[in-house]
């Protein structure tokens, strides 16, 4: 139990400030971000009618999840989101299946990653919000049904973040805590690699779609 | 009264605890079970050719809905056998019987929501013979993901019985992990269930119309998701009461406001996670029946789970007071 409560961290004094910096969660980042920067030049170099294996891959992505933003938003405002909805899945896709490879761990088992990526998710709903409705009609949305409702409004929509980063955490974290406390109780023998199968690739799978999915529907909500 | 040294307080909490939690964790599970079992004998009474494929489809899905009671009797053999090798003190007795109660009673949800999947999906069978992968995929996806809250209150279990708490003073924290545990347990109940509804009717919408299949198992998804909610504010809480450390204290009103946060927390998260499974069921069976209005039912589902949902937010809000204020 002590390796999950014990985070690898970094202090720096800046100008009598603590920067607190969590190596481990940065690294994994790190490695997520350049295995898809690699994988997108990979697939766009030399684009073709008859594709190499990675541009085939990219098509599924692109065309699978354009699918997707098209129903929620429409014809017009799915070119606008589209990228930002692709790139979160195969970012958390990637994430949640690092911890399958040996010495590499999940940044998503840290609060601190699902909790930015959800305050981003947030952000750009609310900014789309107000961007497609104006700042009145916005601020009167919190009044409905009644204007005393506004401040459970409020607490309501930060709940949504607390939910969605919270989700991805718990499931990530709690197979990583499972895996960990069996892999102890049957000394590494036979079980273990069939939990992390199930957990990091089909939980992970899952989770990685349903924070994208939460995401969309959370900006087609407030731009609708 | 007896004089108990704190080894033998430790095993009676723990054999309290283990009792608690298969005696309770076994409850969903076969409820699911039997849903999932009448179902396969409507099935297979509408298309008896088909009688071997649904059998097999029955069993598939028992066993799912079975890893919910399977949990809890790990927690209950653990409970009961292992040693965690740690200093014991009173506190690990307060752990044991939350532990156990935290798996018991969440176990019960996700049993009873699995069942659903399965049973529609034996039906469907009958009905459209044609699409059987697509239809297990689907109920396999659907109640895996159902046992999410059942898994919550297993990792909290595992939580309380191996992590070491034996630094912390024993009068408010005994109860702070009581309440842990009841925090996660209760509020999974209500997120296995919702989960569970959402499930069944996509499968019954596959059935119906195979040619949503996938926008049926994307609302599915969302609308559980969205269910499991008052699930992860309950892990939130659980969480909150086992990492905070409240510092010692002689009254016992000190001790009280933890559980009742756990307690608040629990019965607060049953509510909406039912309420929230009601609105997914019925946005996803309509998705399925009419597929070109999946973008504005996905909105209103997501809507209106908020609304509902709202209960949960004051429970939760009432236990963040009861820990941080009082």
């Amino acid at each position: 139990m002590d390796d999950l409560t014990n985070i690898p961290q970094l202090t720096i004094s800046i100008f009598g400030s603590n920067w607190v910096f969590n190596t481990e969660t940065i690294l994994m980042t790190w490695i997520a971000m350049g295995a898809i920067l690699f994988f997108g030049f990979m697939a766009t170099r030399k684009i073709d009618v008859v594709p190499n294996p990675f541009q085939v891959v990219g098509e599924l992505f692109v065309g699978a999840f354009y699918g997707l933003t098209k129903d929620a938003l429409d014809e017009d405002m799915a070119p606008k989101y589209f990228p930002l909805i692709c790139s979160l899945f195969m970012f958390l896709l990637l994430c949640n299946w690092l911890g399958v490879f040996p010495h590499l761990s999940e940044p998503t088992k840290d609060l601190n990653t699902t909790l930015g990526l959800g305050l981003l998710g947030f952000v750009i709903a609310h900014y789309s919000g107000i961007k497609a409705k104006g700042f009145g009609r916005y601020l009167k949305e919190y009044c409905e049904p009644i204007f005393f409702m506004a401040p459970l409004n409020v607490i309501g929509e930060i709940a949504k973040v607390v939910s969605i980063s919270f989700r991805l955490y718990g499931n990530i974290m709690g197979g990583a805590i499972i895996v960990l406390v069996v892999s102890h109780l049957v000394y590494e023998l036979v079980l273990p690699p069939l939990l992390i199968a199930f957990f990091s690739i089909f939980v992970g799978t899952i989770q990685a779609f349903v924070f994208t999915m939460l995401t969309l529907v959370y900006i087609s909500v407030q731009v609708k | 009264m007896m004089n108990l040294d704190v080894q033998s307080t430790v095993s009676l909490a723990s054999y309290v605890g283990a009792g608690f939690c298969i005696g309770l964790g076994a409850i969903g599970a076969a409820l699911g079970e039997g849903y999932t079992a009448g179902f396969a004998c409507e099935g297979i009474s509408q298309n008896t050719k088909k009688s071997g494929d649904i059998m097999k489809n029955m069993l598939v899905g028992q066993a799912v809905a079975e890893s919910a009671a399977i949990f809890a009797l790990v927690i209950a053999i653990l409970l009961i056998f292992t040693d965690p090798g740690m200093v014991l003190t009173l506190l690990s007795a307060s752990s044991a019987i939350g532990a156990g109660l935290c798996m018991g009673i969440g176990a019960i949800g996700s049993g009873i929501g699995s069942g659903f999947p399965a049973g529609q999906c034996c039906l469907g069978l009958s009905r459209q013979p044609a699409v059987s992968g697509k239809l297990t995929t689907n109920m396999l996806i659907g109640s895996a993901v159902c046992q999410t809250p059942a898994i919550f209150s297993m990792v909290v279990s595992l939580m309380l019985l191996f992590m070491d708490f034996s630094k912390l003073p024993l009068n408010p924290n005994w109860a702070a992990l009581i309440g842990a545990g009841l925090s996660t347990g209760l509020a999974a109940i209500g997120s296995g269930m919702g989960g569970g509804m959402a499930a069944g009717s996509s499968c019954q919408g596959i059935a119906r119309n195979p040619g949503t299949t996938g926008p049926v198992t994307t609302t599915m998804l969302i609308g559980q998701a969205v269910s499991q909610t008052p699930a992860i504010f309950g892990l939130l809480v659980s969480f909150i009461l086992m990492f905070k450390g409240f510092p010692e204290s002689t009254s016992l009103a000190a001790a009280m406001a933890p559980l009742a946060a756990g307690i608040c927390m629990g019965f607060g998260g049953i509510g909406p996670g039912i309420g929230n499974g009601f609105t997914a069921q019925y946005a996803v069976t309509w998705v399925a029946r009419n597929i070109e209005e999946a973008g504005a039912l996905t909105r209103t589902m997501l809507v209106g789970q908020a609304v509902s949902q709202s209960t949960a937010i004051y429970a939760m809000v009432v236990s963040l007071v009861l820990v941080f204020v009082l």
